[in-house]
């Protein structure tokens, strides 16, 4: 079957990583969020992809280089000035035929398992247009469904408001959809939802439950969640012979890859993973469920819990980094700590595109931008957003020579 | 809903055959036949009541054979589960025979008409007018094609068929209208199936019929044609990729889930039972000195919370006894009444509570879902519930279906007994018309809350399910469910009981659920809240499942379950859902075997 496959977004709610990056391009468990869906349509036995690109698309470009364009699985197509889900996939219609039915995907979309399969035979039972759906905690973000008893969708509610007290499975981004969808693309002006709403009014649109897990990659403390995910699959220690190792304790599961080293004194309890060639230093404490991408420098005596540290950064010494996201190409200064905890224990609130949003989350710490500077001794307060590229100065306590005569 | 499978093929089908009725069984097992023809026209048919296994065990299917046939698997909706009338049925001289899904809605014109034709009809199936009337057709037309395409067009209702013929060999004729039917394409075979299920063993290469359309079908190829223009359709061959169990749970993850799904509609189904029928079971439930109601397993809290019913609606209490004990307990004579209830009518305790009676002359009755089973054929008072097949281990549809129809004989009971009035009854019986839609809303509405909180709770191991009045064998039925789908230990009993020795427990490891009553409902809901309130007193976990109030204050809960304002004549069936919920999430968060937990079976027909 054919796929349409949907990058192209700007994924605004994932800052400070979405100024530099779509979220199909956001690391997860030593991969790329890209790399696991399409990974996972190979396996459904999905042959030809349509990807619509846009926002930071030269990110995915560099990533996936010239093979993935140029053998005709992958066909790419930009969505230009397409700002609706509707209007990029327009761009995409000439793909397809009249008479096809064809696998829509939201690259946002994280399953540890094969979602694409259940799509796939879902719609074959009926061969009619059919929706994945799934249960969330927040089903006030998505199209909460409603069904009869035989699987047919007979109402969707737009991103019902809390106090409306629905709550029920939701649109889980999978989609297989007749080449008419088009025509109601058309019709509602590209919007999706109302073309949905068309689906139902004209013809049938099926659901099929899926109750694996399933993320929707949209804020930042999602990367955290996705590499629990993976990593809570894990039943083995993979350490590649390359691996240095000198005195280190290593617990539960663990990937360490090619040309990484860790230094005497260190601890690794697993789930964990260490991306090639990254380097930790001596008494460094790593705790579950931390991804570590490739070629960092952890800082001798630094503890990390929790987090994920993209590719090329550097963690000083004696910081703590945990319930955070690290982007890469970020610089952290010695002695620096992320407050993961409110003294109040409540959930942590985090300003995101000027709008305070609760993560639901009593331990958070911070999401510092790709190439982000911060300096030495700083302490950073829960759910703090630090932008791609900013510089935050040192924190002296003592930030000059006392002179000849010291302090009185 | 029955099954139809169909082969043809040039070599000996009859193993395959059976095989794909017995994977169309999910779709009614009552029972079933086959229809075979040899290469020299001459066509055989088989058939009985029975699941498939049986009857196949008792008519020889697999000593049959035949390069071309049809069979089918039957689930009674209209007409006696009988041998008569079992599928396929045959023409008059044997030279058309098909198999039928769906219903005929003119079918007492046609058997008028072809009765003048001097037609003799064997069974009371509107199936065998229709291949009276291809038989009549072809007589006047010379051709099997015109012949079936001009009996479809003058049918009217719902009809999927498949059928063969002396007249045309090697071929299937099949046709479909609002009843699903579809063609699968083998490489040495080809065939026709209700759904894949019905040949996915054999191909996944599917061609998807439409309504109003036929087709005809050989071992080599296919055609598909509209029936009211005769002009050919071209169908593209499509690839399956599903398999058999997936299928036969339409989408859904498992039968649990679908058949929770399917509650609306199966509750539509026990308020459209005959009102004679529910009728007649009153007068002999009130008629007789000694009332009693028998079941075991969820069938007992049915049974308790029918007596609630009876109790508060039509002034009568009676004796409820699980029906493992009946004869240890209960003190049957001529003037006793012993209404049992079961979904398979094969259950073995209920069975000998049911001899039990008869043996003391008793009269007995029963609320069941499968036609033509032991118990339907053994009692002199007979509801059948209509809730369709239940495949799921643990019963949802059927029991709350049950309980229905308990409510809709103690409101009648209530009426004779001059206990209400008419017009109080009519009430009721038009707030059990709101519950199909209430279910509905629940579903669509509460599932995500109900799953946070089974999510978030799924690490306890021990439960009290607490309620009162009628509320009180709701908990333990919820409580049952609970056990039976998660493995976790779960309690239930009325809430006036904590003080008397449970409340003892009350610590981090056990939480408790209260099934609320309506507002309305005064004293219990001031009486319920008080058990909540001694549990929060001690720090435990409290689960309401309640209803919308007027109230200002907070109620006395940990988490909440809050349904919509609901008549209290049907709050307790909403709450038993929610409950069929609950126990479904905590026990896939657990990943335990839903349809087939461990150490149980479906239909339990030993002692």
């Amino acid at each position: 079957m054919k796929t349409l496959l949907l990058t192209g977004g700007r994924g605004v709610n994932m800052t400070p990583f979405s100024k530099t990056r779509p979220n199909s391009m956001i690391p997860i468990g030593g991969d790329y969020l890209i790399d696991h869906t399409l990974q996972s349509l190979k396996s459904a036995g999905i042959g030809s992809i349509n990807m619509v690109v846009g926002h930071k698309s030269e990110v995915l470009s560099n990533h996936l280089g010239d093979d993935h364009f140029s053998d005709g699985n992958i066909h790419v197509i930009n969505q230009g000035k397409s700002s609706t889900i509707g209007s990029a996939m327009l761009k995409a219609k000439d793909r397809f035929a009249p008479g096809d039915h064809f696998l829509l995907v939201y690259a946002d979309i994280f399953s540890t398992s094969n979602i694409f399969n259940l799509a796939l035979q879902a719609f074959g039972l009926h061969n009619e247009p059919t929706a994945l759906i799934c249960l969330t905690q927040s089903g006030e973000k998505y199209g909460n469904v409603y069904l009869d008893g035989d699987m047919k969708i007979t109402k969707i509610i737009e991103k019902p408001k809390k106090k409306a007290g629905l709550g029920n499975y939701v649109l889980a981004g999978v989609y297989v959809l007749p080449y008419r969808f088009f025509g109601y693309l058309k019709k509602t002006r590209g919007n999706m939802e109302l073309a949905l709403q068309q689906v139902l009014k004209k013809e049938t649109l099926r659901a099929a439950i899926w109750e694996d897990n399933w993320l929707d990659m949209a804020f930042p403390w999602d990367v955290l969640a996705a590499n629990r995910n993976i990593m809570e699959l894990w039943n083995s220690t993979d350490i590649h012979h390359s691996v240095k190792l000198n005195e280190t304790v290593i617990k539960g599961p663990v990937k360490i890859c090619k040309n990484a080293e860790i230094c005497a004194g260190s601890v690794l309890e697993g789930p964990a993973y260490l991306g090639p060639g990254s380097f930790v230093g001596h008494n460094v404490l790593i705790r579950p469920n931390t991804v570590i991408g490739s070629d960092c420098v952890i800082g001798q005596g630094a503890e990390l819990k929790n987090c994920a540290i993209f590719d090329n950064s550097t963690v000083g010494r004696l910081s703590f980094i945990g319930d955070s996201v690290v982007g890469a190409g970020v610089d952290i200064g010695a002695g620096t700590m992320t407050i993961n905890r409110k003294i109040d224990k409540k959930t942590v609130r985090v300003l995101i595109n000027g709008k305070k949003i609760d993560s639901g989350l009593s331990k958070l710490g911070a999401f510092i931008g790709d190439g982000a500077l911060v300096g030495a001794s700083n302490i950073i307060a829960p759910g703090t957003i630090i932008q791609s590229e900013e510089r935050i100065e040192h924190n002296f306590s003592v930030p000059k020579s006392t002179g000849t005569k010291g302090r009185k | 809903m029955c099954g139809i499978a169909g082969i043809v093929a040039h070599e000996d089908i009859t193993a395959k055959l059976v095989d794909s009725i017995r994977n169309l069984e999910y779709r009614g097992y009552d029972s079933c036949g086959v229809a075979l023809m040899n290469g020299s026209g001459v066509i055989s048919v088989s058939k009985n009541v029975g699941a498939v296994d049986e009857v196949s065990e008792k008519e020889n299917f697999l000593k049959m054979s035949g390069n071309i046939g049809i069979a089918h698997t039957r689930w009674a909706t209209h007409g006696n589960v009988t041998k008569a009338n079992s599928h396929p049925h045959s023409s008059g001289n044997k030279a058309f025979t098909i198999t039928h899904n769906g219903i005929v809605s003119n079918h007492d014109n046609l058997r008028t008409e072809l009765g003048k034709k001097g037609y003799k009809f064997k069974s009371g199936t509107d199936t065998e007018v229709i291949v009276h009337l291809i038989d009549d057709q072809f007589k006047k037309l010379g051709s099997v094609e015109s012949a079936f395409v001009n009996a479809m067009r003058k049918l009217e209702g719902t009809y999927a068929i498949a059928m063969i013929t002396a007249h045309d060999k090697g071929k299937i004729y099949c046709s479909r209208m609002e009843s699903p039917l579809l063609l699968g394409v083998g490489s040495d075979a080809n065939y026709v199936g209700s759904d894949f299920n019905a040949f996915i063993n054999y191909t996944k290469s599917a061609v998807f019929l439409e309504d109003g359309e036929y087709a005809i079908v050989t071992h080599e190829n296919h055609v598909v044609k509209k029936i009211a223009t005769g002009k050919t359709v071209e169908r593209d061959v499509q690839e399956l990729q599903w398999d058999l169990e997936m299928a036969q749970k339409g989408g859904f993850p498992h039968y649990m889930l679908k058949e929770i799904y399917e509650q609306p509609q199966i509750v539509h189904r026990a308020l459209d039972i005959d009102g004679a029928e529910i009728r007649e079971m009153a007068k002999a439930a009130i008629n007789q000195k000694n009332f009693f109601i028998t079941g075991v397993g969820t069938t007992f809290y049915v049974a308790q919370i029918g007596q609630y019913y009876f109790s508060n609606y039509a002034g009568i209490t009676p004796m409820v006894i699980s029906s493992d004990e009946f004869r240890f307990l209960a003190q049957v004579d001529s003037k006793s009444l012993v209404l049992a209830i079961s979904q398979s009518g094969e259950t073995y305790d209920t069975l000998s509570a049911l001899r039990h009676a008869k043996a003391r002359k008793a009269k007995t009755a029963a609320i069941i879902n499968v036609m033509g089973s032991s118990m339907a054929r053994m009692v002199d008072h007979l509801v059948l519930q209509g809730s369709g097949p239940e495949i799921c281990v643990i019963s949802t549809k059927a029991a709350l279906a049950q309980m229905i129809v308990l409510a809709r004989i103690a409101l009648e009971a209530g009426v004779m007994r001059k206990h209400i009035t008419a017009k109080e009854a009519k009430t009721k019986e038009k707030e059990l018309r709101k519950l199909p839609n209430a279910i509905d809303k629940l579903l669509n509405e509460q599932s995500a809350f109900i799953h946070a909180i089974a999510k978030k709770q799924s690490n306890i191991r021990h439960w009290l399910f607490l309620g009162r009045g009628r509320y009180y064998p709701v908990a333990r039925e919820s409580a049952l469910k609970m056990k039976e789908v998660s493995y976790v230990h779960a309690e239930g009993m009325p809430s006036g009981f904590l003080k008397h020795g449970t409340i003892a427990l009350i610590d981090d490891d056990l939480n408790s659920v209260v099934f609320t009553p309506t507002e309305d409902e005064k004293d219990l809901f001031k009486l319920t809240l008080s058990s909540a309130e001694e549990i929060r007193a001690r720090n435990g976990y409290v689960l309401g499942i309640r209803f919308k109030t007027k109230l200002k204050q907070k109620l006395p809960f940990s988490d909440e379950i809050v349904l919509p304002k609901t008549p209290s004549f049907i709050a307790p069936f909403l709450q038993v859902v929610v409950a069929h919920l609950l126990s479904y999430f905590t026990a896939t968060t657990l990943k335990r075997n839903i349809d087939r937990p461990r150490a149980l079976a479906k239909s339990v027909t030993v002692e």
